[in-house]
């Protein structure tokens, strides 16, 4: 069995995780990240949420309960981390928009106005006001975008139909990518005679950065993305930006491996070994940062006799309550209480109860992080694993 | 207002049985019914269509009535019934006392069986704890119950009868100390609307003592909550019974590609508002395990609970499960009658003399009851089971855990000019997989409203709507991977479509 040897080997490959990597590379550590497979972020909206239900996420921190993690990263933390967030997006070619100060807004798919702070540029237009002039083009056959639903709240609302030869999300989206698509849609898009206000399409329009600039050069209006229901193109972009940004600076990547076991040396961890097809392979590490997400993503598990278990160390995991407890009554309202299931950490981020020294912990798997409640997911994604990751540095130096 | 010479209130098995036998007799009937289809008792029991097996010891006279009309129904019904057959398993410590008084007793009403070592029923149910004793083998099927009324109500609308679904009966129209007729309200839009006829049949199941008070009477019955689970696959091909007397959990019943398990018996005093305890999940799952282990660690997607409404015995009643399944008519003197009791099984014999009786006592004449003989209409548009029938045309696929596809959809949407997700999810189960819903809905919604059938409004609505309904019956089952994947339709809908409440 082969064996490798690192500074921090990162658990997980959503956008806490490789922002984690990201931060620790640019510092000069040797870095390995290994993920079961792509993340729960490309379904996602491809946009950062911070906090939702505020102007200002930066000045309305303070107001959270003091167990949420984002008090261990603090608001200049935040602002470190969202600034490495979009040097590498721009850098990937993908630009975004918006800042921590201030929350904007981009129409959702249910024609509402969804608040959130970090915005790729494709969806720049998106705040539409329900007086305003809308133009949705659709899509033939696409099964993941009714424009209905977004017209519904509109009063002056035009939808025209193009036909892409294929109706799945991907596959549109790969269609845009190839410029003769891009031409005959440009044409047809001329032939409309679509009247002022801005347009609208769904998530598809390609799925490699840039294609978005030269179709909005090309058709030169207004026009904007709205995200659709996974799977998330914008969440894809960003997701292969953040990636591709690890690759370039020679990262290991191990993708589509699990964690089968864990090795350690009285308290601190020592190494882990990856299942793979036929093969393992047993990575050691100086340190570890677990980056596994919550529920969805499979960091957590939670069992009928209402215990949540942490997939990969077995960390001792925050049960809020027993299983009557975890869900309320209403889907629509956020705030169930296993939302704040997870790993209780220290200002170190390293997990309560367990001794282990070498090992830092990071996004929605955190205790307390009630992202669906807050409208934080992605932000604390980041803010935490840059934070972890910077604690993760002054450990190993 | 509306003359009629029938009024059926109550749209489950009974209420739909009684209008294809009405209809079959040529008497013009009108059908009310407070929700959709099936929305009581019928749609929330096992979908088993017992050969009487489970009856055999207790209730002789019911057992031998459900081996009859499981025979009329697979025979009449061959697209809503599927003949799996059914086991009864005796397990460790199960009496053996108690198979010998089975096996008898089943001899004595007519239904056949077979007595099976416990290697003979691993080989047909390879799931079953392998440390059964041994199992016998009974003509029990698997029924869907939201087909059947569908079907009994085409047969019925085919010779011009009426069904004003989502209405809700809230006064008894009085003449000369008799009921004359009803008025119900429209639950969407208020409207209320006036029937009269010759008689009134009172088949609304659990509300059957509702519907007798506001006439002024009072019915002999109890009401029993009875909950069930759903997982992901199809465990076993065969129904599965616990050989012992009725118990909580000892029927698993599969079900298209998913299986059914329950139940528990509660006694309640209210048909409405019910929910799943956890505890209940929980004796469920337990019982369920002890006959096929994997019930312990597969995925369940919904739980959801029924009432029963059982015939009150005379004298003390302490046990639900002692109170007779068998069914009663009460004839209330005053135009209305009552049919209460008696189980999805036998609804058409219930329906049969129901109209036997309404026949005799009002209309003074006898028509010869043809519902045994003739199949049931519409059945033609239906995929029926296995699964792999859909295969066929796998284009544009709508709902993956169920393979339907949007020209099923768009056919359904066309043919009866639906605006309602129930008619489309119980005509192609639609969202009746793993996911429950949560990634089809949104797009058939969307189909209909493309179709012009609803407003962009009225499907944003009705997704809320449908959401809140399912989350219901998602919420006790909510652990281990439907867990995960109820976060992830929570992010879809609250994050992505922003549907939170504001």
């Amino acid at each position: 069995m082969k064996t490798e040897n690192y500074d921090t080997v990162i658990v997980g490959g959503g956008i806490s995780g490789l922002m984690a990597a990201i931060d620790l590379t640019r510092k000069g550590k040797r870095v390995a990240v290994v993920s079961k497979g792509d993340p729960v972020c490309c379904l996602s909206t491809g946009c950062i949420d911070i906090l939702k239900g505020v102007d200002s996420p930066m000045e309305s921190i303070c107001d959270l309960p003091e167990n949420h993690p984002y008090h261990l990263v603090g608001t200049g933390g935040i602002d470190r981390a969202a600034g490495l967030f979009l040097s590498v997006m721009e850098e990937a070619g993908l630009s975004y928009v918006g800042n921590t100060a201030q929350n904007r807004y981009i129409l959702s798919p249910g024609g509402t106005r969804k608040q959130t702070a970090l915005v790729p540029e494709s969806m720049a237009h998106g705040d539409m006001e329900e007086n305003e002039t809308l133009n949705v083009i659709t899509f033939k056959g696409m099964k993941d975008f009714f424009p209905g639903y977004v017209t519904a709240k509109f009063k002056n609302a035009e939808v025209y139909e193009f036909d892409p030869g294929i109706g799945s999300t991907l596959g549109i989206a790969t269609k845009f990518d190839d410029p003769v698509f891009r031409e005959a849609f440009v044409s047809w898009f001329k032939s409309q005679g679509i009247s002022g206000g801005k347009i609208a399409m769904p998530a598809v329009l390609g799925t490699k950065p840039r294609v978005f600039g030269e179709l909005a050069r090309e058709l030169d209006r207004k026009i904007f993305e709205i995200p659709t229901l996974p799977p998330s193109i914008p969440g894809l972009r960003m997701f292969k930006a953040l990636k591709t940004c690890l690759q370039d600076s020679g990262v290991d990547l191990y993708w589509g491996r699990a964690v089968k076991s864990v090795e350690k040396d009285d308290d601190a961890i020592e190494a882990v070994t990856l299942a793979g097809m036929g093969r393992s392979t047993r990575i050691e590490g100086r340190s570890f940062i677990l980056a596994t997400g919550s529920f969805v993503s499979g960091g957590l598990y939670a069992r009928q006799d209402g215990v949540v278990k942490e997939s990969v160390f077995d960390l001792p995991a925050h049960v809020p309550g027993n299983r009557e407890s975890w869900f309320g009554h209403n889907f629509f309202e956020t705030g169930h209480g296993i939302e704040k299931a997870g790993i209780r950490v220290n200002k170190w981020f390293q997990p309560e109860d367990t001794g282990i020294p070498n090992l830092f912990v990071c996004g929605s798997i955190l205790a307390f992080s009630e992202t669906m409640k807050y409208g934080c997911g992605h932000g604390m994604a980041i803010a935490t694993g840059v934070a972890a990751a910077e604690k993760c540095e002054e450990y190993l130096a | 207002m509306i003359k009629t010479d029938v009024i059926i209130i109550g749209g489950g098995s009974t209420g739909c049985g009684i209008a294809r036998d009405l209809a079959l007799r040529g008497i013009a009937h009108h059908l009310i019914e407070k929700g959709d289809f099936a929305a009581g008792a019928t749609g929330a029991c096992h979908g088993l269509l017992h050969s009487g097996g489970r009856y055999a010891v207790s209730d002789p006279e019911a057992a031998k009535e459900c081996i009859r009309e499981n025979m009329i129904l697979r025979k009449i019904g061959e697209k809503c019934v599927e003949q799996t057959g059914g086991l009864f398993v005796r397990l460790a410590g199960d009496s053996r006392r108690y198979r010998d008084r089975f096996l008898e007793s089943c001899d004595a009403v007519g239904i056949d069986t077979e007595l099976l070592s416990a290697g003979k029923a691993m080989d047909l149910v390879p799931k079953l704890n392998p440390s059964l004793e041994e199992a016998v083998r009974v003509p029990d099927c698997s029924i869907d119950p939201f087909r059947l009324c569908m079907l009994n109500a085409i047969t019925s609308k085919n010779r011009g009868g009426v069904f004003h679904r989502h209405h809700e009966v809230f006064e008894f129209i009085k003449e000369k100390g008799r009921l004359a007729g009803v008025r119900a309200r429209d639950r969407f839009t208020g409207e209320v609307l006036e029937l009269r006829a010759r008689v009134i049949i009172n088949a609304s199941g659990a509300w059957g003592k509702k519907i007798a008070n506001l006439a002024g009477h009072d019915l002999p019955m109890t009401l029993s909550k009875g909950s069930l689970v759903i997982t992901n696959h199809r465990l076993t091909n065969l129904v599965i019974n616990r050989l012992r007397p009725p118990s909580n959990g000892d029927i698993i019943v599969p079900n298209e590609a998913v299986c059914l398990a329950g139940t528990t018996s509660i006694s309640v005093d209210n048909p409405d508002n019910l929910v799943v305890g956890a505890d209940e999940v929980d004796i469920v799952t337990r019982e369920a395990g002890r006959m096929i282990p994997e019930f312990n660690s597969t995925r369940l997607i919904r739980a959801y609970t029924g009432v029963r409404p059982l015939l009150l015995a005379e004298g003390d009643a302490t046990d639900d499960r002692s109170v007779s399944r068998g069914f009663r008519i009460i004839n209330h003197q005053d135009g209305m009658y009552s049919i209460l009791g008696g189980k999805l099984s036998t609804y058409r014999l219930m329906a049969e003399k129901m109209v036997d009786t309404v026949l005799k006592e009002v209309f003074e004449k006898t028509v010869p009851c043809q519902t045994a003989d003739l199949p049931l209409e519409g059945q033609e548009y239906l995929s029926g089971y296995p699964l792999s029938k859909r295969l066929r045309d796998m284009k544009d696929i709508i709902c993956e855990c169920e393979l339907v596809t949007r020209k099923d959809v768009e056919s359904v949407i066309d043919r009866i000019g639906t605006k309602s997700i129930g008619d489309i999810q119980h005509r192609t189960r639609l969202g009746m997989g793993p996911c429950q819903g949560g990634f089809c809905t949104y797009r058939a919604l969307g189909i209909i409203q493309e179709k012009g059938k609803i407003t962009c409004d009225e499907s944003m609505g009705a997704l809320r709507e449908f959401l809140q309904k399912r989350f219901r019956g998602i919420r006790p089952a909510l652990w281990g991977d439907q867990l995960r994947e109820e976060q992830l339709v929570e992010g879809i809908y609250l994050n992505i479509m922003n549907m939170e409440q504001q």
